[in-house]
């Protein structure tokens, strides 16, 4: 059996961070049913789209967040949806909701009514901040939860200030990030019930999963342990770490202790400039100055340098020098091969792809991808036979 | 049996926790918060670099603080053979045992999952790695913004295409405590299900790949190979980060043609809604560099959160985008109990994080993080029902130290 075999999970979600919490479910063998609106969920409009247009069945999007689930075309807002909605809710064991705050309720879905009806029922809600919304919060994407959350403000580190401060990595990071915590309450609560068949409420903020990503450095900060202030440096740390062109592409370097000191010495060919500066320097004489001059030089260095080649053998001396992937990269990468990262999907519309697949493996119970996501309402007439759910 | 009964779905659950700084630190955590009774291994002779780098008192080291609420600490040597015996039969008595240390440094130990698994063939053993446990790029190690690198994400962080900023240097540790969470509580249901448990190998850089798994989908469909793009964003325009008064900033993302109608209102210039430049949005990608200066020009003179509330009222997402300052004062944190006071080891009350989630019959989340050795007794005379003189032997050996 997989791991969530036989739990079965009702998604209304149409948006990343609950379409991506239902996958990390499905993908170790929940029953995910998906309701879609009339038309298709939001993210079957969104690409990037495989090649041959931009219609819903091309949305690479969609067929990434919605591997091993069933799609059910139905709008639950009407009246005949909410009676089918109701007999699918007596069926499953959860819901896993992404609408902004209020809609669950204008469906019927309010925590109190389903505790009522559905006692045994764990709901989840994912939103941007929370099930208690203030007014000035009630329109966010992903953008503006994660400028709310203190990482946008600090990113990138050490900052050119008179540019503004940077979005997160790709579009949908708040999201994939409320997605993994929801994904953790939702099991830990099917645990629970497995016992004493008692559902729950589970109220997820992207702002708040955000803020607790930073919590080493926030905690401190509420604590009152560590400054704050208007610094864009305030979450950074002194050192000349950083990102560096190479002959093609880019590494990333980190040096905090002698030993990452002497092993950079090893790896240079022009080491007089480094004889002007303590052994310890990176602990205990971190100046502006030395941390520019030892830029200037690393950047000299590594300009000549193949980015892959530089990294295994820095690895090999223990200083901590690392690619910078790209798309491309991942795909080649020996050690996401070896551990096959990567999985070929066979989807009806958009073929054969190598689909990222999961961090973990479990070893008895892995991840897999048994089927491609599903073209909408593949799974209507299995769901709502003869009207009768 | 537990020290102390919190309730939350995973009450009765144990965890043994041999990790190290941060993202290790933060699956037990998490699990603290979700109900489980957690137990960090410690030594005097090995300390988390977290409760002695730049600190006086290793009790109320802040750093260590922030990442160890409401677990409980007990010291064991383990580079005595004794001591490693007495965490096979600690692991006998838990449900999970999570790991971070150096690649091969915990079998190295003689803790592996073999070994752990013959004292406990129930476990979940969870270990986390830069790469994974197993591989030609294993033995490679680094810290929180090489997995950034590596993953994928810092390559997509950056003002102009070609040029990679990154993200903030402490951004990967706590993601990946997140995914390594989820499945290992995946594991822990199968265990309650089969009374199976298994080997858990998390990947920190595959775990920050699933952050743009979308990013990588067009690599995978079409082989583009995506770029920095500042912050602006293919399926809304207006998207960006703009300059206030008091060198505040404040974020804003436009979704449709309408709110953009709406947004022109407010910059006092309504005729650039039908403006056939910014019309569409294929119109407004195309004259970005001109509609974000158009934008600037108007948030420039205004205090943050005065652009907030005129979009906000308009059905616009935006954002103040928070500094250090604003985010600890945020009142909604506050409210939610997300910032909460727990009481410490000595009964003193401080403020800290609390779990990232709220949830009905959640667990209590009250207690800071604990002293050295603050639970040696319950430990070592209570779970494994040592007599007063044998603890007393072990701590004299060096053994509990």
């Amino acid at each position: 059996m997989t791991a969530l075999s036989g739990v079965r999970v009702l998604e209304l979600a149409d948006n990343v961070a609950g379409e991506y919490c239902g996958k990390l479910l499905a993908d170790f063998g929940a029953e995910v049913i998906k309701l879609e609106k009339p038309g298709g969920s939001a993210t079957r409009k969104l690409g990037p789209f495989a090649p041959g247009g931009d219609d819903p069945e091309r949305s690479g999007l969609f067929a990434y967040l919605n591997t091993n689930k069933r799609s059910v075309e139905l709008d639950v807002e009407s009246e005949s949806g909410q009676g089918t909605l109701a007999r699918l809710l007596d069926r499953v064991d959860v819901v896993i909701d992404d609408h902004p705050v209020g809609w669950l309720a204008s469906v019927g879905l309010d925590p109190e009514t389903v505790e009522s009806k559905w006692p045994a029922l764990v709901l989840c809600s994912i939103t941007h901040f929370g099930a208690e919304l203030p007014e000035d919060r009630v329109h966010a994407e992903d953008l503006t939860v994660f400028h709310s959350s203190g990482w946008g403000y600090h990113t990138p580190s050490a900052p050119d200030t008179s540019k503004p401060p940077l979005n997160a990595a790709g579009r949908f990071l708040p999201s994939y990030e409320a997605a993994m915590d929801a994904a953790l309450c939702v099991v830990a609560a099917v645990y629970e019930r497995h016992e004493n068949q008692l559902g729950r409420f589970i109220d997820i903020s992207m702002q708040q999963v955000m803020t607790s990503r930073c919590d080493y450095v926030v905690a401190q900060m509420v604590a009152g342990d560590m400054p704050v202030g208007p610094e864009r440096t305030a979450y950074d740390l002194a050192g000349p770490a950083g990102i560096f062109p190479c002959r093609e592409g880019y590494a990333y370097i980190w040096m905090s202790t002698p030993q990452h000191w002497a092993a950079l010495r090893e790896m240079l060919d022009d080491t007089a400039w480094m004889d002007e500066f303590p052994e310890n320097w990176l602990e205990r004489g971190c100046t502006p100055e030395r941390v520019a001059l030892c830029r200037e030089h690393v950047t000299r260095w590594l300009s000549t340098q193949d980015k892959h080649e530089v990294a295994a053998a820095a690895q090999q001396l223990g200083l901590t020098l690392v690619a910078v992937n790209n798309g491309r990269d991942l795909q080649e990468s020996p050690q996401y091969q070896f551990r096959n990262f990567f999985a070929e999907v066979t989807h009806p519309v958009q073929g054969t792809a190598l689909y990222p697949t999961v961090p973990y493996r479990l070893s008895e119970t892995p991840a897999r991808i048994e089927s491609p996501a599903p073209l909408l309402g593949q799974h209507s007439s299995e769901y709502l036979a003869g009207g009768d759910a | 049996m537990s020290l102390k009964s919190r309730g939350g779905p995973l009450e009765g659950v144990r965890v043994l926790e041999l990790t190290k700084v941060w993202a290790g630190p933060a699956v037990g955590k998490m699990f603290a918060y979700l109900g489980a009774e957690v137990i960090r291994i410690e030594s005097e002779g090995s300390l988390d670099v977290t409760r002695t780098f730049g600190v006086d008192d290793i009790n109320n080291a802040p750093g260590w603080q922030s990442v160890n609420p409401q677990k409980l600490s007990a010291q064991v040597n383990m580079k005595s053979e004794e001591g490693i015996e007495l965490i096979l039969d600690l692991a006998k008595h838990c449900d999970i045992l999570v790991e971070n240390l150096r690649p091969g440094a915990i079998s190295r130990l003689g803790l592996g999952y073999e070994r752990v698994r013959e004292a406990n063939p129930g476990i979940v053993y969870v270990s986390m790695g830069m790469w994974g446990s197993e591989g030609p790029l294993a033995y490679q190690t680094g810290y929180a913004p090489c997995f950034a690198a590596l993953g994928g994400v810092s390559a997509l962080v950056g003002h102009e295409p070609g040029s990679p900023a990154g993200m903030n240097t402490r951004y990967s540790d706590s993601s990946f405590g997140a995914s390594a969470s989820y499945a290992a509580m995946v594991a822990l249901f199968h265990k309650r299900r089969t009374g199976v448990g298994q080997f858990v190998d998390v990947s920190a850089v595959e775990c920050i790949s699933t952050m743009i798994g979308d990013s990588i989908m067009d690599y995978a469909l079409n082989g583009v190979v995506q770029d920095c793009v500042g912050n602006h964003h293919p399926e809304m325009s207006p998207h960006g980060v703009y300059p206030a008064r008091n060198e505040e900033w404040v974020s804003i993302a436009v979704r449709s043609d309408a709110q953009w109608a709406s947004l022109a209102e407010c910059l006092g210039q309504p005729g650039l809604a039908d403006d056939s430049r910014f019309r569409t949005l294929a119109g407004r990608k195309a004259n970005e560099v001109e509609l974000d200066r158009l934008v600037q020009e108007w948030t420039a003179g205004l205090n943050a959160m005065d652009v907030v509330a005129k979009l906000q009222k308009r059905g616009i997402a935006a954002a103040k985008s928070q500094s250090s300052l604003d985010l600890i004062a945020d009142p909604h944190l506050w409210m939610r109990g997300f910032y909460r006071d727990v009481t410490d080891h000595a009964g003193r009350s401080k403020p800290t994080l609390g779990p990232s989630w709220e949830m009905s019959r959640a667990a209590e989340a009250s207690d800071a993080a604990p002293a050295l050795g603050q639970h040696n007794d319950y430990v070592f005379g209570e779970i494994l029902g040592l007599s007063a003189e044998e603890r007393e032997r072990l701590q004299a050996a060096g053994i509990t130290r």
